[in-house]
This record gives structure tokens, C-alpha cells and sequence, in this order.
């Protein structure tokens, strides 16, 4: 479970598993996944408007909500057009149906 | 005696011997989510996290039209050469009927008299059974 | 314990994981654990277009209780070594839940 020990100290984005985005500085992981995220912003997709940036600060995600964890490439993450792109939200990770 | 008696028996005690006697066998499994996937079952484990070949998947949806308010249902396939489908989907599997009919290929003989073999724990002298006689 | 040493067979090659949120990722394979949580490198979500949502993200960790299924290169696998492997490991897991 040294997984996300690489992307510790980086800025990394979290999909979760009822399909939210959320972009932070990892602080600490263990074994199930709990993660702490420092600095974060959820960003809000929607096929309307542009992305929405909401500030978060300082957040603890249980493991158990988690679906994906990227490393952030920030040059190319800062090139992007957030107020352009247009978006469904992510659907939500269905374990039952 | 006949060969097959002697060779090492691996005895149907729990669901999951039912399981490994499919490998190689070409198996149904309907998962969570309307889906449904045939293939050539390779590996399994004790989450039934499997490992097939040739794989067709059939997912099932079911369209309310807004107008007549009727529901019809559709299907899609698709084919995948090698697919690994996580246990946690997995609702039931169908064992392939060519390991209960008879008569039996040369090479399940072993797989059909495990079937049929009861419980070690109730009896101190193993039954064997001997096919050829028929 | 198969998956996990079946996986870690696969490592360097490409695969597409595809998560219970409908999501197909196409990746190469890095590295797995015991929890089959899986790290690819190099990534793509399919249909980007309308799933832009991880764009900037080249390197990821997938959870393994997210994922639905894993495609994998038929070539890379030895189907035959693997039913053996799957065979070993089912009589040897019963024989310990006896014990």
C-alpha cells in the first residue's frame, strides 16, 4: 500500500465515489485509503456553465469513498480552459445495481 | 481396476470445487448492474474474482418512452479478448450442463464420479465408482 | 493471493480499468497490492470529450473496490500456467480452512 506514497506533498485529484472532484495537496494516506488533502477546491462540472471552483481547505476523505487518485501535471492543468469546458458531473460509483 | 479409480480424487465439497471444476469450461456469470458475460473461465479465487477468455458481455437496459409510457427493454453486446471481473460483481454463475450429463467425455470421468462422491467425513472407506463397467 | 501475483505479472503492460462509474481508463500497468488497488501511468480516459474531468492527471491510483473489470492483452497471458496457478490455489485454500 506504498501506492500513493509517490504523490505525497504533490497536488493530486481525488474522484470520489459519489463522482465529486476534488483537487488538493496530499498530506498523508494509510493503509485503507483515508487521505488528508490540504488546500482544496472542489471543481464543479456542469454541461451549462464552465467549471466552478469551490475552496475547501483542509479535508479528511475516508478510503472507502475514494475511486481515483491522479497526480496533478500542473503546467498542463494551469493551460486548461476551466471556464470553457463543459461537462455532465461524473455519475457516482454503483456497488449494488 | 479401471485407471480412473486410482487417479487423485478431488472431491465436491464445497461451492467453490464446483468452480474449479469449471476452468477451462466455458461459463455464464451474471453480475451486478444487468450484466451478464459469457467466456472461458481461466482463473478464480475465493472473492470469485475471475479471469476469462472470450468474452461476451450482454447489458441489459430497460427505456421508458416518455410519450406512450412504455417500457421497452434492449440489450448491447460486446466482445473482449481477456477480461479480469472483480468477485464483488458477481451474482451467480452457470456450471456448463457437460459436467452432469451423461454420457461423459473420456476426460470428465474424474470430475463425474467427484460429483457423486459423498463427504469424506462420513464414511472411513472411501466409495469408489467404476465407470467401466458400462 | 493469485490475482495480486497474476497482476504483478502484468506489470509494463497496457490495460484499460474499467470503474463502476461507467469510466474506462487505458493505462499503463505500474504497480498493485493485496487490495488490488492498481496504479497506471501514462493514462487516457475514454471518451475525454465527454469526460474531461481528470484532463491534467497523467499518473493514477485506482481503488480496487471502484474497478468492475480490468481488459487485459490476451498476449501477455498464459492461459494454460494460469488455470494450473488457480487450480493450486483453490485445493490449497480449502485445505487450510480445514486445518
Amino acid at each position: 500500500m506504498s501506492e500513493i506514497q509517490a504523490y505525497v506533498n504533490e497536488r493530486v485529484l481525488v474522484v470520489t465515489s459519489d463522482g465529486r472532484v476534488i483537487v488538493g495537496t496530499l498530506k498523508g494516506f494509510d493503509q485503507v485509503t483515508n487521505i488528508v488533502l490540504a488546500d482544496c477546491q472542489e471543481r464543479i462540472f456542469s454541461p451549462d456553465d464552465g467549471v466552478e471552483m469551490a475552496p475547501l481547505g483542509l479535508y479528511f476523505i475516508r478510503g472507502d469513498n475514494i475511486a481515483v487518485v491522479g497526480l496533478v501535471d500542473q503546467e498542463q492543468d494551469s493551460s486548461l480552459q476551466f471556464g470553457a469546458l463543459r461537462a455532465q458531473p461524473l455519475p457516482e460509483i454503483l456497488h449494488g445495481a | 481396476m479401471a485407471d480412473t479409480v486410482t487417479a487423485p480424487i478431488t472431491s465436491v465439497e464445497e461451492p467453490l470445487d464446483l468452480v474449479r471444476l469449471c476452468l477451462d469450461e466455458h461459463i455464464y456469470v451474471k453480475l451486478r448492474g444487468d450484466r451478464e458475460v459469457r467466456g472461458r473461465l481461466h482463473a478464480f479465487d475465493q472473492h470469485l474474482n475471475l479471469v476469462l477468455g472470450d468474452v461476451e458481455e450482454t447489458i441489459t437496459t430497460v427505456e421508458l418512452d416518455p410519450e406512450t409510457k412504455e417500457e421497452s427493454v434492449h440489450t448491447t453486446n460486446r466482445k473482449m479478448d481477456m477480461l479480469f471481473v472483480r468477485g464483488d460483481g458477481v451474482i451467480l454463475g452457470l456450471i456448463p450442463s457437460i459436467l452432469y450429463t451423461a454420457p461423459l467425455p473420456k476426460k470428465l470421468d474424474n470430475h463425474a464420479i467427484n460429483l457423486f462422491r459423498p463427504p469424506r467425513e462420513r464414511y472411513e472407506t472411501p466409495i469408489l465408482f467404476d465407470l467401466s463397467k458400462d | 493471493m493469485l490475482f495480486y501475483s497474476f497482476f504483478k505479472t502484468l506489470v509494463g503492460q497496457t490495460v484499460t480499468v474499467e470503474l463502476k462509474n461507467d469510466l474506462s481508463v487505458v493505462g499503463t500497468l505500474v504497480s498493485v497490492d493485496q487490495f488490488l488497488n492498481i496504479k497506471l501511468d501514462n493514462i487516457k480516459v475514454e471518451h475525454e470529450d465527454q469526460h474531461p474531468h481528470m484532463m491534467s492527471v497523467k499518473n493514477c491510483f485506482i481503488r480496487g473496490s471502484v474497478v468492475r473489470y480490468v481488459h487485459l492483452p490476451p498476449a501477455a497471458i498464459d492461459t494454460a500456467l494460469l488455470q494450473d496457478a488457480a487450480r493450486r490455489e483453490s485445493q490449497q485454500s480449502t485445505a487450510t480452512a480445514k486445518a
